[in-house]
């Protein structure tokens, strides 16, 4: 592509602020139905209570939305925010964005903590956070240029729809020579044509001269966005060192940094080697303690799993760094260069493939069956590149595979595809589909939950056994591990806000491998610590992997290594030399408990947000068939007679399976009045009045949405 | 003799990860190990063989996600 058509629907010249302590102390609003740029000062109150990044998001984003909103209204907001310590060049994982929006998947708030350059770019051009409303016909491209103080809304008709391409192309289009200068967000044409697109955001690898991509991938949010009419938004920024966010102690700031880098440096090489793996290191181990989910999640271990895993890919990974943001040390976004897809659009080109990861390994390899390192590269690349969350693609394809294995579906209604676990090319196809808006793809893209109804409504399928086996909560696609054997992962996941993604607690190793937390009592502490101290680092715009991805080495012998207490702390320095604000480690917890109440309460009034919406399918809480049953049969007979003193004597498989059930669906229920309980809400699952008082978010509108709840003093 | 986590421990014929960590203060709480470069992981610990001069690192494993 040589000449682009620009045509500049609104230019809006501004000033841009000194940033003071980590923030602008501004917000952008952009309404892209009239077109309206609207800058916005952050009241001190938001600031104090909300901290900034995901916090900021949600504070905008209750001002957009009514509780009768839907995904697709033009008054739902896409919200983009860094946070006070994102852009810190030199202290590890700082270079995060968290993206929130009304779900397409769940009616509800979703957000996405996602790497790459746009969000920092988007805070030293000037703005804590970014809100975008209303809607446009289409191919509408916004610029945030901070080096030359200037926002335009610009309709560029002839840019390509790949995501790839398109970041290519306005990255050599606006950087002006400088590639580095330029971060771009997108989607790609299965963000428009199902409900779970993800966005790319891109960051410039100087090394390799190319464009290289992370993936806001949960919820839907690059549907919103493409739905919007968005093509892309492109953040220009030119420098960056460690005074660009102005810390209050620059000194302190240098001091923290380099400590942990240093011991980034020095142990990641011993332990579980991220600069060189990434997570695929997790693929074995997930499949040696059966954690590994394979066909829809029945399995957690399959002889093929140690083919798609660490010792594969590194080999496969392109070596060089491979950091999301400037001067992370932790540095774990591989790639592989001069992939050469089998299918598709690119079939037979060479293209860089930015992945995979643990999560897409797991989710469109081991779970779909495939053990085929090529296969796995190749959804990787078409889903990222057409804009497709790999995690509910991969849970979803899934899903459809065992519906088909289970005759609950058939060729009839799949056009014909041969969705039986392995069949690799048929779930290409699939996700091709996906993308063009055709066929079968156009009924998987809408997302498991609304497949149940679907199967159960038009093809007369077994609703109860659609539900037992289809791997959503809330409307969101599970993310991809094995809870049957850990009843705090199933809380980590069914009791998470947005629905079952492990950002806010990863207990299985804590809980099944170590037995850290026998009682009920014990697992509502990991369910409250655990999910608040993770939602901090998306109020700050950082990244969870380097706090407890590389550990000290004394680590093992400190009272509680779960919480690895050194980083804490150092966490807490970090935050009190960037904004002055002197920070404890329990001050971080009230912070993000502040935030995570507020964002209950807004399931709350979007219809969601009560003990019910926290209901998890049977799937993950044990075996829903005979053969799981008997794949672990010594496993849940001991389980039967010893936990919960059953004589299982002349019991059928069936009647064990029952038995098993009401035992582990009783248990989840007595984890949610602990974990309920813990949290300060009611036993529906509601914060209290104290709650949201002793946390200072008791504003009249949250007051409001408790009282029509049923709640109040 | 095996290198274990940098210090050196004595190895014998038909040596399993599992008696290697003996020597491991709380070895409950080891889940994975690597044995010259390749995870190993408990469950496997009885039925993984430590060749001599084997190098052996213990990998905190409490994260994920």
């Amino acid at each position: 592509m040589t000449q682009l058509e620009i045509n500049s629907v609104r230019k809006v010249a501004y000033e841009r602020p000194a940033i003071e302590n980590g923030y602008n102390n501004q917000t952008l609003g952009i309404d892209l139905s009239s077109t309206a740029v609207d800058i916005k000062p952050v009241p001190d109150q938001m600031k104090e209570r909300f901290i900034g990044g995901k916090g900021f998001d949600l504070w905008l984003l209750w001002d957009a939305v009514s509780g009768e909103t839907r995904w697709n209204d033009p008054e739902n907001a896409v919200c983009i925010a860094s946070g006070p310590m994102g852009g810190t060049p030199g202290y590890p994982g700082s270079g995060k964005s968290i993206v929130t929006s009304i779900s397409p998947l769940t009616g509800s708030v979703i957000d996405s903590n996602v790497g790459g350059y746009f969000g920092p770019y988007l805070k030293f051009s000037g703005f804590d956070a970014l809100a975008i409303t209303g809607k446009t016909a289409g191919d509408t491209v916004i610029l945030i240029d901070g080096i030359d103080e200037k926002i335009e809304i610009l309709e560029m008709p002839d840019l390509p729809n790949d995501s790839y391409e398109l970041s290519a192309v306005l990255t050599g289009h606006f950087g002006q020579g400088k590639s580095s200068h330029i971060s771009v967000v997108s989607s790609g044409p299965g963000a428009k044509n199902t409900l779970f697109g993800c966005l790319n955001f891109t960051w410039y690898d100087g090394q390799r001269k190319m464009t290289r991509y992370k993936q806001a991938g949960r919820g839907g949010i690059g549907t919103v966005f493409a739905d919007k009419g968005i093509k892309a938004i492109v953040a220009r920024w030119d420098s960056v060192s460690l005074k660009s966010n102005q810390p209050d102690d620059l000194d302190g700031l240098r001091t923290v940094s380099k400590l942990y880098s240093k011991e980034i440096v020095t142990l990641d090489p011993k332990q579980n080697k991220m600069a060189s793996l990434g997570t695929t290191h997790l693929v074995p181990i997930m499949n040696d303690f059966d954690l590994l989910p394979t066909h829809n999640f029945k399995f957690g271990q399959h002889a093929g799993g140690n083919l798609i895993g660490s010792e594969v890919f590194q080999h496969i990974f392109d070596k060089g760094f491979d950091g999301c943001w400037r001067g992370c040390t932790v540095a774990c976004s591989h790639g592989v260069r001069d992939f050469v897809p089998f299918t598709g659009p690119y079939k037979g080109k060479k293209v860089f493939v930015d992945g995979p990861e643990y999560e897409t390994i797991a989710g469109c390899g081991s779970n779909l069956g495939i053990f085929d390192p090529s296969t796995i590269l190749e959804i990787n690349f078409y889903c990222d590149n057409y804009g497709l969350d790999t995690i509910s693609v991969g849970t979803s394809v899934a899903f459809v595979m065992e519906c088909f294995e289970m005759s609950q579906i058939s060729v009839e209604h799949t056009g014909g595809l041969q969705l039986y676990f392995g069949n690799r090319l048929d779930a290409l196809e699939l996700i091709h589909q996906m993308a063009r808006g055709e066929g079968f793809g156009t009924v998987v893209g809408q997302g498991i939950r609304r497949m149940k109804a679907l199967f159960a409504r038009e093809y007369g399928a077994d609703a109860a056994i659609l539900q037992d086996i289809g791997m959503e909560s809330k409307g969101l696609e599970f993310s991809e591990y094995m809870t049957k054997e850990s009843l705090a992962q199933q809380g980590g996941y069914g009791m998470a806000l947005k629905g079952p993604q492990h950002d806010e607690a990863w207990l299985i190793f804590l809980d099944m491998v170590h037995n850290f937390m026998p009682t009920f009592d014990q697992k509502a502490e990991a369910l409250h610590w655990f999910p608040m101290f993770r939602t901090w680092f998306s109020l700050c715009g950082l990244c969870k992997l380097p706090w407890n991805d590389i550990v000290p080495e004394d680590n093992k012998d400190t009272l509680e290594p779960a919480k690895v207490m050194k980083h804490v702390n150092w966490y807490a320095d970090y935050f009190t030399a960037v904004t002055g604000r002197k920070s404890s480690p329990d001050d971080l917890i009230s912070m993000s408990e502040a935030v995570y109440n507020f964002q209950r309460v807004f399931n709350l009034k979007m219809g969601y947000g009560r003990r019910e919406h926290d209901a998890i399918p049977y799937r993950a809480m044990g075996p829903v068939t005979v053969e799981e049953y008997e794949s672990r049969t010594e496993r849940y007979d001991k389980q039967l007679i010893e936990k919960h003193e059953l004589d299982i004597a002349g019991l059928s498989v069936e009647e064990k399976v029952a038995a098993l059930r009401k035992f582990r669906e009783e248990q989840y229920a007595e984890l949610q009045d602990a974990v309920y309980q813990r949290r300060g809400w009611t036993q529906d699952g509601i914060p209290t009045v104290a709650t949201v008082k002793r946390l200072g978010i008791d504003f009249p509108e949250v007051l409001a949405v408790l009282e029509e709840n049923g709640v109040s003093a | 003799m095996i290198t274990l986590d940098g210090k050196q421990v004595p190895w014998r014929p038909d040596m399993s990860v599992a008696q290697l960590l003996a020597y491991v203060e709380k070895p409950e709480q080891v889940a994975v190990i690597r044995l010259n470069g390749k995870l190993v992981s408990r469950p496997v610990f009885e039925a993984t063989a430590v060749p001599d001069n084997a190098e052996v690192v213990l990998i905190p494993m409490i994260a994920g996600g």
